[in-house]
């Protein structure tokens, strides 16, 4: 009798052991994963893509002198339900930005400013550093133009079953000295699927 | 009856052949043009299973690039979506610089795009570096 029980159970461990979810790599490179409700990476990639080349291709970024545009990232807003990391968006373009070779992308303000370059300006009055070696007044160069944005959400109810999730991306670029926009798209990446399902 | 049958057929084809073609430059909709033998009531059945049979789809024309004023590499693939159906499918395009090297970069994902049954469509692309001469392209079926 206890060897019988001795078996079923090892065999009920067994095939419980087989059922577990296996944990896989995404292979980010050639994903065929389904499309979910949410936005998830392959979203981010599409519409920085899409606005990347929108921006290269209208000549917004070319400086007729020949020299680089001075950018500063401007606020991103998060106007959907989910937590999104509007950084997860803007450094895909900020990097293709630079990459480019037309603009060069500043750290002294903006949203994405870096504190340390402020700190490290306090540092001028400090016996314990070498003056020479910290940053001089009035040498932080001001940028020429800002990048700024929205992402934004709809909900619609298509049918009894069935909801549509439309995300916007908008994105312009503006001259500071004369407010002028020079580039702005906007990509719209829509959903359809269960309504029970969750968009956030 | 048999005879009648195949007379309406026959009549029905010569008629839809008889159609006088649009300018190319202006595609009329199946529903909005005159029948053809694709959308007649009568033959689109034939015509619909004979497409789908032989296995009718995306066919690239021409892929033309040219530089833009800002210096980045345009591409241009026009097509024709040979089927009846819209063909939904991903297209990534790739760029190599003058040696033939791989450019990295972010804007080289797999995208969606959507052709029409018995369309023409074009794809567009903009390289994101100046330094970039050639590219590549792959498709694959929309999941």
């Amino acid at each position: 009798m206890k060897t019988k029980i001795l078996y079923v159970t090892a065999a009920i461990c067994f095939f419980a052991a087989g059922c577990a979810q296996e944990t896989t790599m995404i292979d980010t490179m050639h994903d065929e994963g389904k499309p979910v409700m949410a936005l998830d990476y392959r979203d981010f990639d599409m519409a920085a893509s899409k606005m990347v080349q929108s921006m290269l291709a209208s000549g917004a970024l070319k400086k007729q002198d020949g020299g680089r545009y001075v950018v500063a990232t401007g606020r991103i807003v998060n106007d959907t339900t989910q937590r999104i990391d509007t950084d997860q968006l803007m450094a895909k373009i900020e990097t293709e930005i630079l990459n480019s070779g037309q603009a060069v992308m500043t750290s002294a303000i903006g949203s994405g400013s870096d504190e340390l370059l402020h700190e490290t300006r306090e540092l001028r009055d400090s016996e314990e550093f070498d003056q020479g070696s910290v940053a001089q007044r009035q040498t932080l160069i001001a940028p020429e133009l800002t990048i700024s944005g929205k992402i934004f959400q709809r909900n619609i109810r298509y049918d009894r079953n069935t909801q549509q999730v439309e995300y916007y991306f908008q994105l312009k670029l503006s001259d500071v000295k004369s407010g002028l926009r020079f580039w702005q798209d906007e990509t719209l990446i829509g959903k359809r699927g269960s309504s029970r399902s969750v968009s956030w | 009856m048999k005879k009648f049958d195949f007379l309406l057929i026959t009549l029905t084809v010569f008629a839809v052949g008889c159609q006088k073609q649009n300018d190319s430059r202006i595609h009329v909709r199946e529903g909005v043009a005159s029948d053809t033998l694709g959308s007649n009531i009568v033959t689109r059945p034939v015509t619909h299973a004979f497409s789908a049979l032989i296995g009718e789809g995306i066919e690239v024309t021409r892929a033309v690039t040219r530089r833009n004023d800002a210096g980045f590499l345009e591409l241009y693939v026009n097509g024709y979506n040979r089927s009846y159906d819209t063909k939904r499918f991903r297209y990534r395009v790739e760029w190599l610089d003058a040696d033939g090297i791989l450019i990295e970069t972010k804007t080289s994902v797999w995208l969606p795009f959507s052709a029409m049954g018995k369309s023409p469509f074009t794809i567009k692309a903009v390289a994101p570096r100046t330094h970039a001469v050639d590219f590549r392209m792959d498709t694959r079926k929309w999941e």
